[in-house]
């Protein structure tokens, strides 16, 4: 965008270190993680400014809402404590403004390396070999289950109840919930 | 590659994906020359990308479309319905390998659920006895685990975590597959590395597509004409009603006519009804075999949902193949559950990135970065069931959207059936009692994602007034065009759609193979 030239034109504000830091604020305060380094959301900041300032449309929404954080009653956003500032987000989430924030954090944030090795993700993986020798079957804090289909003398059972009681779901509708699973007939299962 | 002359009266087949390009070597293998139209461009496995929104960028359809209806899909991704791809290979390419074959009663849904109110139930004309044969044939190309000496996949994290919690609830009907990719090296593909990435197209080749297995091997019948980056707009036909012609947009917009001796359209079920709908004409008005008034209805994405859990120990549920574990128990039909028709219960597992567009889309605050928090902590599972046909639920032509052509883009109505609603709490109560029983901490409830399962748009029925083909997928109303993709499913079933229409395809080029060798096509 270009914008012409007038003492009040709008385009420095986005760019200023004062929109910024408040948009690292709402996004830290929207997004709350403790593992995360500054970095991963003063990045996913720059994209979303520089996202804004491709159409009139965000970057309106962005600078508008941006600058008009300290407006409300609370006082400077920047000021605000965790809760009190997430109260505030929470106030304004149906804006355009907000919307545009929250939808593209959730694209860029998430998207970044630092981010994924923070949350303990490894991400790419064919050109290391993939996981064959790296941990796809380390869990241990289970036992080695069966990876064949059941060949025990249980019948499988296509229509009807089972006849043995399986973790007792509650059930799904009123008129299903007289028919208590305990109570099943096993017509279809039997034993060989 | 053979060029097939676009005067010559040729088998067009209509997108490369499963339908399609099984279709496609099937023919080509008994000698019959072959054009494929594919919208998207071959992409081979070297260009694939480890990384989910990289991958989904590069090959998944993205040219616009629209949704309406009360599903969730609408307010959330408006213009991404669902998740196909637009390449060659088609979504076999980003889809993870999950092939159970349909129980017998499902191809009888009619008959053995009785009527269901707002339902447009209705029985298969073909039953389980007919398509057996072909079930082995598509387990035998597709290589599934479990299946013809195949062998099973070794437990991963994810696994592990499901299959411990199915034994303690009671279920005894699950295991690693069955599942289309190689567990040992298998058909000249490698065994899987297990590297994770499997909706982002398999590297490695592991994997069965029908980029890796049919197209290549129709290539070297020497009867395959491939035409990548070619949007088929319209099927014409001459005046005795019989399809003549494909007309279609090559990448630069310019339009290319291919004369047609059969054409067999495999677009997935919200390209194939759009096209039929762009089709029309003076002698077939409301679009190409229409006259049941039935194309673009009874869609189908199965009734799904996921949920999330998360452990005070380690999972790391991203390593390894996606989907290698499916719970049977559930798939039965069973009223005292409070609903119709059954589901499965299968491992699943997103990146971050993913998971945290589609965990809870639109939401934000702790509630939401809780999930992402437990990342390396969490196991996942996807609930994925029959869901009811509904006339309503409909693929139709939107009048004020268009394609860079200029054409109509299809709007996609939904609702759910509350039949669907009732399986999806079931699925979610399952899952989580199921993760309970191994110490779960927390899990989380995750809807329905963009639809990966698209059915029922072009339904097969014995009489011509209830759908639109009959049971060869041949349309009613013309006598040589054929629907060779998941559109032609009658009902849905709760098994994962790709094997069934790929043993549909291979019945339909025996079919197709016959009548042309008896000059009765
Ligand atoms: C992430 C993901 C995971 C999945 N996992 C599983 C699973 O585990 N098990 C399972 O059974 N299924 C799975 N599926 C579903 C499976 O991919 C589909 O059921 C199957 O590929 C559908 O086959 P099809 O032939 O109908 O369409 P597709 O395979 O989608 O092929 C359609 C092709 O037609 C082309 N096309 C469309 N319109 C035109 C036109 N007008 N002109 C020219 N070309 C056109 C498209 O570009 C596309 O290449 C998954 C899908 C996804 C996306």
């Amino acid at each position: 965008m270009t914008f012409l030239e007038t003492s009040e034109a709008p385009s420095g504000f986005l760019d200023s270190p004062q929109a910024r830091a408040l948009l690292v604020r709402v996004i830290r305060v929207a997004f709350p993680h403790a593992q995360l380094p500054d970095t991963a959301y003063e990045k996913t900041a720059d994209a979303l400014i520089a996202l804004a300032e491709k159409t009139p449309r965000h970057f309106l929404a962005l600078s508008s809402g941006l600058a008009s954080l300290d407006t409300l009653p609370a006082g400077a956003f920047l000021d605000l404590n965790a809760m009190d500032a997430t109260a505030r987000l929470r106030a304004i989430e149906q804006t355009e403004f907000f919307g545009f924030v929250r939808a593209n954090t959730v694209l860029t944030l998430y998207n970044l390396p630092e981010v994924w090795q923070a949350l303990g993700y490894e991400g790419a993986s064919f050109d290391k070999g993939g996981y064959l020798h790296r941990g796809f079957n380390d869990l241990d804090w289970l036992p080695e289950p069966r990876i064949e289909e059941y060949t025990g003398e249980l019948r499988y059972v296509e229509i009807g109840p089972l006849t043995r009681q399986v973790g007792a779901a509650t059930p799904a509708t009123p008129a299903a919930a007289s028919a208590a699973p305990e109570s099943a007939s096993g017509r279809d299962e039997v034993t060989k | 590659m053979s060029a097939i002359d676009h005067d010559e009266e040729a088998v067009v087949i209509i997108g490369s994906g499963a339908g399609g390009g099984t279709l496609a070597y099937e023919l080509t293998a008994r000698g019959i020359p072959v054009v494929v139209l594919e919208a998207g461009p071959h992409i081979t496995n070297a260009e694939y990308v480890n990384d989910e929104w990289a991958a989904f960028s590069q090959m998944a359809w993205l040219d616009p479309r629209t949704t309406s209806g009360s599903w969730r899909i609408a307010r959330d991704f408006p213009n991404l319905p669902a998740w196909i791809v637009k390449a060659v290979g088609g979504s076999t390419t980003h889809w993870s390998g999950a092939t159970p074959r349909f129980l017998a009663h499902e191809f009888q849904a009619r008959s053995t659920y009785g009527g269901i109110d707002g339902a447009n139930l209705l029985d298969w004309p073909i039953t389980l006895a007919e398509l057996a044969p072909y079930y082995d044939r598509a387990e035998i190309a597709m290589g599934s685990t479990h299946r013809h000496g195949r062998a099973a996949l070794p437990a991963n994290n994810n696994y592990k975590v499901f299959a411990n919690g199915a034994a303690r609830v009671g279920y005894n009907f699950y295991a690693t597959g069955p599942y289309a990719t190689n567990a040992e090296p298998y058909d000249g593909r490698p065994a899987s590395v297990q590297d994770g990435f499997n909706f982002q197209g398999d590297k490695s080749g592991a994997k069965w597509s029908t980029l890796v297995r049919e197209i290549p091997r129709a290539e070297a019948t020497g009867h395959l004409d491939l035409r990548p980056l070619s949007q088929a707009v319209q099927i014409t036909h001459d005046r005795t009603g019989r399809a003549d012609a494909v007309l279609y947009l090559d990448a630069a917009g310019g339009m290319h006519r291919q004369r047609a001796r059969i054409v067999c359209v495999a677009g997935n079920s919200i390209e194939t009804p759009r096209l039929l709908l762009l089709s029309a004409s003076s002698l077939f008005p409301d679009g190409l075999a229409n006259s049941s008034g039935q194309v673009g209805r009874n869609y189908m994405r199965h009734t799904t949902g996921s949920v999330y859990a998360q452990f005070p120990d380690p999972v790391h549920s991203y390593r390894g193949e996606t989907m290698a574990g499916i719970i049977a128990d559930e798939a039965r039909h069973d009223e005292r559950r409070g609903f119709a028709g059954g589901y499965y219960l299968e491992t699943l597992s997103l990146g971050p990135a993913f998971l945290a567009a589609f965990a809870d889309p639109g939401s934000w605050g702790r509630d939401f970065t809780s999930i992402l928090d437990g990342y390396a902590h969490t196991a996942g599972l996807w609930i994925v069931g029959e869901d009811m046909p509904q006339e309503t639920n409909r693929i139709t032509l939107n009048g004020s959207v268009t394609d860079a052509a200029g054409l109509p883009v299809a709007n996609v109505n939904f609702d759910d059936h509350p039949n669907d609603v009732a399986m999806r709490d079931h699925g979610y109560r399952q899952a989580e009692l199921l993760y309970d029983a191994v110490g779960s901490i927390s899990a989380h409830r995750t809807p329905p994602y963009p639809s990966t399962h698209n059915l029922g748009t072009s339904r097969m029925s014995a009489r011509p007034e209830d759908g639109v083909v009959n049971k060869f997928g041949r349309a009613h109303d013309v006598p040589n065009l054929f629907v060779s993709d998941g559109s032609v499913f009658t009902t849905g079933a709760a098994a994962n759609p790709t094997l069934t229409i790929v043993a549909l395809a291979i019945r339909q080029a025996d079919h197709i193979a016959e009548q042309l060798a008896n000059r009765s096509l």
